[in-house]
């Protein structure tokens, strides 16, 4: 068939139409294929049914293209975007679009990543921070504990001292320490004896002091002074006496003995 | 005329985004954006095509999606030397919704009347990335006399073979094609291609 005849048979046209059998295809694609006009005319009949198919379009709903992109395993979120940016823009910018979606998408996981980078920063000085509060929270809570500690056994030694049942009773320092000095605290009401010891000088190691009543001109153990707070002496109680001529105090073995042994180093008559 | 020339002096022209030529390169590297870009631009169109053969408009959509997994799956099969994409992408549309009803026992329909349902469906829906001047496209459409129109949809839009083209329009299997020719160039003076 010559050239002119196939274009004027519409051979062309069932081609782009899908019409023509596949014997018709051969032949139009081999001549489009060594023939520029044929080629050219073919470009044209697909142009226009292009237009024409455009013109009867019917619009999918939209959730055709979120089942097709799942399908396949495509992005679905990112493009999903991108469809809501086409269907509000008009016919020009399309292209464009992409390109800044593109950019707008480097743009956001730039931005993305510095806030990350920035946030682990502020975690990480947060945390920190946190941390130091915390053990800084733990040591005043222990300052306060010991503090309030003390300001009870203060308060509670005050208390006694300042009784107007207490008689106090001054033990002086004896030829085995002249300077120690200590008080005995007895209240009258409930018959209790507390010791200050905090001017006797410190206990040897395996020794300690020993509290003596003496009544009936008789020593009788009063109990061991103990010095629990560290080095330092505190008002303590003792055991409690009807009545007593005088106080002493001795240095004994560590535990105290039934009888004094040890040298007395102060001795208070009442 | 060159394409350039027409785009300046005619507003039918399509408005392109991406060139076909880039749209294609894209996609034969799998280019998830273009494949977005194809769908948005061309899905409405071949689901027109869809339509004037399935009234169910589920079963309608169903193949549509299923052609657009062939055109993603298929694309590397698209020799842009024998056509252009869209002409191959309803190709592929076409004979998909025909084994599809064939396989289903539905005979071809033919919903060739003035269909006027297609255009109200359209404007309904806020599909502005047209890519075509489609109100343009309509009213010089109706300039296309209706037996024109008819051959032309039979085998465009119902995929009827050049046999049963004849038969239903009862004229002789040889005038077909020159009948085809004739109003295809019709419609290419009324879209001025």
């Amino acid at each position: 068939m010559e050239k002119e005849e196939i274009i004027s048979s519409g051979l062309l046209e069932m081609y782009v139409l899908g019409v023509a059998n596949s014997e018709e295809c051969a032949i139009v694609e081999q001549l489009s294929f060594t023939d520029a006009s044929v080629k050219e005319e073919i470009l044209a009949i697909e142009q226009s049914m292009e237009a024409y198919a455009f013109a009867n379009a019917v619009a999918p709903s939209t959730n055709v293209k979120n089942k097709l992109f799942s399908q396949l395993q495509l992005n679905n979120t990112i493009y999903n975007s991108k469809v809501i940016e086409f269907n509000t823009k008009t016919n020009n910018s399309n292209s464009q679009n992409i390109g800044n979606n593109k950019a707008w998408y480097t743009y956001a996981a730039a931005a993305a990543a510095i806030l990350i980078i920035t946030s682990s920063a502020f975690n990480y000085f947060f945390y920190n921070k946190n941390k130091q509060l915390i053990a800084a929270n733990i040591e005043i809570e222990q300052q306060l504990q010991l503090a309030s500690t003390q300001t009870e056994t203060l308060n509670k030694n005050l208390n006694i001292v300042r009784s107007k049942y207490t008689e106090p009773v001054s033990l002086k320092g004896l030829e085995a320490a002249p300077d120690a000095a200590a008080k005995i605290f007895w209240v009258k009401n409930t018959n209790e004896v507390y010791v200050d010891a905090s001017n006797l000088p410190i206990a040897p190691s395996g020794k300690q002091y020993q509290l003596w009543a003496i009544v009936d001109g008789k020593p009788v153990s009063a109990g061991m002074i103990t010095d629990k707070d560290g080095n330092k002496y505190s008002i303590q109680k003792m055991k409690s006496f009807g009545k007593a001529e005088a106080f002493a105090i001795t240095l004994e073995d560590e535990g105290g003995h039934e009888q004094p042994k040890g040298t007395m180093y102060v001795l208070g008559k009442i | 005329m060159n394409n350039k020339a027409l785009k300046n002096i005619f507003p039918l022209q399509p408005i392109s985004k991406f060139s076909e030529e880039e749209l294609v390169s894209l996609l034969k590297k799998q280019d998830e954006a273009a494949f977005s870009y194809l769908y948005d631009n061309y899905a409405a169109a071949l689901k027109g095509i869809i339509t004037r053969m399935v009234d169910d408009t589920q079963l309608a959509e169903d193949i549509l999606q299923e052609a657009f997994v062939k055109i993603w799956n298929n694309f590397k099969q698209y020799d842009n030397s024998k056509g252009r994409l869209f002409t191959w992408m309803i190709n592929i549309t076409r004979n998909l919704t025909i084994d599809t009803l064939r396989s289903k026992g539905f005979k071809k329909q033919k919903k060739i009347s003035q269909d006027e349902n297609s255009v109200i469906s359209y404007q309904d829906k806020n599909y502005t990335t047209d890519k075509f001047d489609t109100i343009g496209l309509r009213k010089q459409l109706q300039f296309l006399k209706n037996d024109q129109k008819i051959i032309i949809d039979l085998a465009y839009f119902n995929g009827f073979t050049q046999e049963e083209i004849s038969k239903e329009m009862d004229i002789p299997l040889g005038t077909v094609k020159t009948r085809m020719r004739t109003a295809i160039i019709e419609l290419r003076k009324l879209l001025q291609y």
